[in-house]
């Protein structure tokens, strides 16, 4: 079937690629995808990564770690697999960040202290999302792993993940911070009186927004932040390149129901839209109850009352298997994308670095046969 | 009199818009007129009605039910709009890049302008105002977008101490802080991650934010199959690895995990939750719509 030969060729390739992206909603198992897949790329002998943002505790135990920090730690496996595993701490890479790139310590500690710049590297909006990419162009850069596999911050928008790195020094470089900083030079600027109105306008328009006392500590916080506008745009210019290459693919995760189904095609269009390579899906507790056929053997051994209960309880599960094979296939329509894997649902989940093998074996078959097949009876 | 409004939130795929549709068809089988807000971009709420895709305007979506979804770019085109008064000033301003750059990014400004825009449903001021609904439920966003919306109107009132946003953001304070008007329900399933978040959201909407949170909805629980006799009779008789035994057993797990789900929610929060089953068919029917609205009606509508 060409379907089948398309979906062992994109996993394949898969475990190939430089960066691994994993995206979807919240609630869906995508830290559990980005881990499991890190796990199944080191054991195929690739010096692997994976970087969450989830500080969940499970995925610490999962990964056989005692703590997962910002700094990379060393995950336990065996036959010389090399897997380290970092989580992302959004306001200490900012602070980071600040710290590496500003050009003095002074200015560092400027910027560090705003009150502004307190509140801005947590609230602004896409903050968490910028900083994974600051810390994508970190590690590529290093050049310490062959695959990076990162898992992105639950947002349902690929929009604000792939708008973040320009989105910062786009706002930095723009002549409303400039207009903040020194509103005259602005008015100045400008031929036309309708102009002069309009930016005014504009003006007063921010002061209501901000109140007066922020436009002093925003004035402070620019003035720091400018000198490191230019370091912002070139990594941007580069994180932006990079997640582009062929070398890197995005991995869609989501569950068969309905409602999660919609929203990742909905984030395909997006990142259709915007230019990113998507390699594929990842259905993540899927039914997969066939149709029974030679039902009469076992149907036999039990006795009547229970029997029936059985047979009802299969026929339920059955219908649920059938519904996610029609979700899934819908989404297969809507997105022409090839499912990587389906991975059943497993009424415990995968606390442990087996489980989580066992868990990788059905994105990356051939890994461990044994395991998939302990993995699919336990269903 | 003023609307009533209601915010149904929870993790991305937990069921929010179900629940939304479910609620809004019991609330105008009681006669209430109800306006559903979508928030994401996927369509699935107009689906659920079997009506074409939801735009900027309310439109019918059922007897006494009217949907409408925000759209946060379209949010900011039209308050600017209205606050400059002369079109072509607001046409200079959002064309400009340093404009949209900075409503993109700073914290707030769409969270306010949704939050605006559902006051003008919720309570219309004004010399023609009309009121149009007697309940507004919004349909998300997922919880961390949720919390950051809720939180705006005080951020806001705090940080703008006169002008037309901070009259708005007092407004808006004064709107979710009323037990009487504003009500959260939070949608979850009985899944580990899915309920922590329930329970740090609720914590955060109690204690922070300040707003009346109604029993929680636990979407999407394995009906009970399977007796403690019968349990013990498939392990006795030990054919364990037929088809019928392993869905069995998968039932038995299942229905444990929701118990024991039920339970951590029922002892956090002193509160029983609100269960919803897990429906066996390929596709939600009307009927089994309305009977999710019979469960949820009795007790959150009240």
């Amino acid at each position: 079937m060409a379907k089948r030969d398309d979906t062992a060729k994109a996993r394949t390739s898969l475990l190939h690629k430089r960066l691994l992206v994993c995206v979807g909603t919240g609630g869906v198992g995508k830290t559990t995808v980005a881990a499991s897949v890190a796990v199944a790329a080191a054991l195929h002998q690739r010096r692997s990564a994976v970087i969450t943002f989830d500080p969940a505790r499970r995925l610490k135990d999962a990964l056989g770690l005692t703590r997962l920090s910002t700094e990379p730690q060393p995950v336990p496996l065996d036959g010389g697999a090399r897997l380290d595993a970092m989580a992302l701490d959004t306001k200490r890479t900012f602070d980071e960040v600040v710290r590496r790139f500003a050009p003095s310590r002074e200015v560092a500690e400027r910027i560090l202290l705003n009150r502004l710049y307190q509140q801005l590297s947590d609230e602004l909006g896409g903050s968490a999302e910028y900083m994974a990419m600051e810390k994508l162009h970190e590690l590529a850069h290093h050049r310490r792993y062959q695959l990076l596999v990162v898992d992105t911050p639950p947002s349902a928008h690929a929009r604000d993940l792939l708008a973040a790195p320009t989105r910062l020094g786009e706002l930095l470089a723009t002549r409303a911070v400039a207009l903040l900083k020194s509103p005259a030079a602005l008015l100045g600027t400008s031929n036309s009186s309708i102009g002069r109105v309009a930016l005014r306008t504009l003006l007063k328009a921010l002061e209501r927004w901000t109140g007066l006392t922020l436009l002093e500590d925003l004035s402070g916080f620019v003035s720091g932040f400018e000198t490191m506008i230019a370091g912002f745009q070139t990594r941007a210019a580069e994180v932006a390149a990079l997640l582009r290459a062929p070398s890197t693919a995005f991995v869609l995760v989501t569950t068969p129901e309905p409602d999660a189904v919609a929203t990742v095609i909905e984030l395909h269009r997006e990142l259709r839209e915007t230019g990113f390579p998507v390699a594929g899906v990842v259905a993540n507790r899927v039914l997969a109850f066939p149709r029974l056929e030679t039902l009469a053997v076992e149907e036999g051994q039990w006795p009547v009352p229970l029997r029936r209960k059985l047979l009802a309880n299969y026929a339920d599960l059955h219908t649920l298997s059938r519904r996610d094979r029609r979700t899934l296939g819908e989404l297969h329509e809507a997105t022409g994308l090839p499912l990587l894997a389906a991975v059943p649902m497993l009424t415990e989940a995968p606390i442990s670095l087996a489980a989580l093998r066992r868990f990788a074996a059905f994105i990356a078959p051939g890994l461990d046969e044994a395991a998939t097949a302990a993995v699919g009876a336990a269903v | 009199m003023a609307a009533q409004l209601l915010f149904v939130i929870g993790k991305g795929g937990v069921g929010k818009t179900t629940v939304a549709a479910a609620l809004a068809r019991g609330a105008a089988l009681r006669g209430q007129r109800t306006l559903i807000v979508e928030t994401a971009n996927d369509g699935r709420l107009a689906q659920l009605f079997g009506a074409r895709p939801l735009g900027a305007e309310p439109q019918r979506l059922a007897s006494r039910v009217a949907g409408v979804r925000v759209e946060p770019r379209k949010l900011v085109e039209a308050y600017f709009t209205r606050l400059l008064r002369v079109p072509l000033l607001a046409r200079r301003l959002l064309a400009s890049t340093s404009f949209n750059a900075l409503t993109a990014a700073a914290p707030g400004v769409t969270e306010f302008l949704i939050l605006e825009r559902l006051l003008g449903w919720v309570a219309p001021s004004g010399l023609l105002a009309r009121q149009s609904y007697d309940l507004v439920i919004v349909d998300g966003p997922a919880t961390g977008h949720a919390l950051a919306l809720l939180r705006t109107p005080r951020n806001l009132a705090s940080m703008v101490p006169g002008g037309p946003i901070g009259t708005t953001a007092r407004r808006l304070l004064a709107l979710l802080g009323d037990a009487q008007r504003t009500r959260v329900v939070l949608v979850t399933i009985p899944e580990e991650l899915a309920i922590n978040e329930t329970l740090e959201a609720h914590a955060l909407l109690v204690g922070d934010i300040a707003v009346r949170v109604e029993r929680p909805v636990l979407n999407r629980v394995y009906p009970r199959r399977f007796s403690r006799r019968d349990a013990e009779e498939l392990t006795a008789l030990g054919h364990d690895d037929g088809l019928l035994a392993t869905a069995a057993r998968f039932q038995i797990a299942a229905r444990r995990e929701a118990e024991r789900h039920a339970g951590r929610l029922r002892r956090a929060l002193g509160t029983t939750p609100v269960v919803l089953p897990q429906i066996f068919t390929v596709a939600l029917s009307a009927p089994q719509l309305d009977a999710a609205a019979r469960r949820l009606c009795g007790t959150l509508l009240a």
